[in-house]
């Protein structure tokens, strides 16, 4: 048996690197979106802020796996062609994104308005306000549904086999196909639960690390 | 206020722009399997040809603990190109996303246990078939079903969006009849094996070159095959139908490893006999 599970890493392996990959892309590139969109979203202006609310209800409002296709097998029908990675990559900015969006949105408005003030009687610009003072509020109010959405992502990465990108779960399902056996479908279900551990375990820290004043 | 956050918008829009185009650069790979390719000429001239293959299908085409994509139809892939004088590459795709990955020139074929219907013609064209199969009826070795009149008010299962599907569906008299008046679907053979193995499922209609592999991996004696089947089916390659030259290469490059034994040593490694068309 352990025989048997030491002989499925290697493919596993090469399956695991592509769920990371496609992972840590996209929350590298997610969060600084979702933040664009929680600022568009709350702008002033009635156009800007219905132009976001339109997007975010398009990309929560349509399961992730339709939006994977339409970029990959839609979009080359009217002349813009993505390789496999930047299409299942983009995909998953755009969708996680308008999440991300959301919840900025409530960190930003969960700051009280003296903050605003303070900041402005101190000398500070909008932009130098909202970076120094706000944002760092706001980054700490949302880690715990930030946390969520990470965790998801884990297994949402799982959805890139349509576009024919091979991640673990297909390389435990290949595997399963072929020693018709269901040990590889575990192993998978191990190696996504040491990830998930793994950050929920580092959002934690970092939860503890900027829970000042409390 | 509001000006405050447009004023903010504006410079993460910037910053935005920036991450991406940068990561963008970075993260591009080789665009090596995206062919927009129609053509010999163009394939000669790339020097390859893409083969789109779901590499789960045991044994056709998948991937051995290695990785490394191995299969039947993976072997004749090689040696019909090594002929032709190209190079040829398997790209893995999604089963039901295959007519897409073709049409839309991400891949050159699609090779992989293909079996030719009416409905598949009218999306591609086919090679002359090389293989000829049946789709059979499996069930527990102790099973009362011995004929396809027994399968009425029995629980049968198939591969979903299989050809398999398709023969049951010629005969909706008969798959009226069955419990729940339609076969239960699942995404593999193998699982549908499991099913009936936990006693929910009573028999299995599947492809029999493929599910003769996971009746030998799971146990043959559990199992039998019943006499009566669901007609015959032939696996033939899928092409562009603009590619007319590359399916003359194909169809005559086969004709040739027929003639001369290449083919049936190659099915003798896979089958253990030779059931090349």
């Amino acid at each position: 048996m352990l025989s048997y599970i030491l002989n499925l890493l290697p493919s596993m392996l090469e399956g695991l690197k592509m769920t990371i990959s496609v992972f840590i892309l996209t929350l590298a590139l997610s969060l600084p979106f979702g933040i664009l969109i929680a600022l568009g979203r709350l702008s002033g202006n009635k156009l800007i802020s219905s132009i976001f609310q339109l997007y975010i209800w398009v990309m929560r409002g349509t399961p992730l796996m339709l939006q994977l296709v339409f970029i990959f097998f839609g979009l080359p029908v009217v002349g813009i062609t993505f390789d496999r990675f930047d299409s299942a990559l983009l995909a998953f900015v755009l969708n996680y994104g308008a999440y991300m969006g959301e919840i900025f949105r409530a960190g930003i408005q969960s700051i009280e308005k003296g903050q605003y003030e303070a900041a402005k009687v101190l000398g500070f610009g909008p932009t130098k306000a909202f970076i120094r003072i706000i944002l760092p509020q706001v980054i700490k109010r949302v880690i715990p549904p930030i946390t969520n959405e990470v965790i998801s992502l884990v297994k949402d990465t799982s959805l890139v086999y349509i576009v024919g990108l091979g991640e673990l779960l297909r390389a435990g399902k290949i595997a399963s196909n072929r020693d018709a056996s269901l040990v590889p479908l575990a192993v998978a279900a191990g190696f996504y639960l040491i990830l998930t551990a793994l950050m929920t375990e580092g959002f934690k820290r970092y939860e503890k690390k900027y829970a000042y004043f409390e | 206020m509001n000006k405050k956050i447009n004023r903010i918008l504006i410079t993460f829009t910037m910053i935005i722009t920036i991450l991406a185009a940068f990561t963008g650069c970075s993260a591009k790979e080789p665009a090596a399997a995206n062919t927009k390719s129609t053509g010999f000429a163009k394939l000669q001239e790339q020097g390859y040809v893409v083969v789109g293959l779901d590499d789960t299908f045991v044994p056709m085409g998948f991937r051995d603990a290695k990785g490394e994509i191995v299969g039947f139809d993976v072997d004749l892939a090689k040696e019909v190109f090594k002929r032709t004088g190209l190079e040829v590459k398997f790209q893995p795709i999604d089963w039901s996303m295959k007519e897409s990955e073709l049409n839309s020139g991400n891949i050159d074929m699609i090779w992989n246990g293909y079996t030719i219907t009416a409905e598949r013609k009218e999306k591609v064209a086919f090679s002359e078939p090389y293989i000829a199969s049946r789709q059979v009826i499996v069930t527990l070795a102790d099973s009362a079903i011995n004929a396809k009149a027994d399968l009425a008010g029995k629980t049968v299962a198939t591969q979903s969006a299989s050809s398999s599907l398709d023969a049951i569906n010629t005969e909706p008299g008969l798959a009226a009849s069955f419990e729940g008046g339609e076969p239960v679907l699942f995404a593999t053979n193998n699982e549908a094996l499991m099913d009936m193995e936990a006693g929910r499922t009573d028999a299995v209609v599947a492809d029999e070159i493929m599910i003769r592999y996971y009746i030998t991996e799971r146990g043959q004696e559990k199992y039998k095959i019943l006499d009566e089947d669901f007609g015959a089916d032939e696996y033939g390659i899928g092409i562009r139908k603009e590619d007319t030259e590359l399916l003359e290469k194909v169809n005559k490059t086969l004709d040739e490893m027929k003639a001369d034994g290449s083919s049936a040593a190659i099915s003798e490694k896979w089958f253990g006999e030779n059931i090349i068309k």
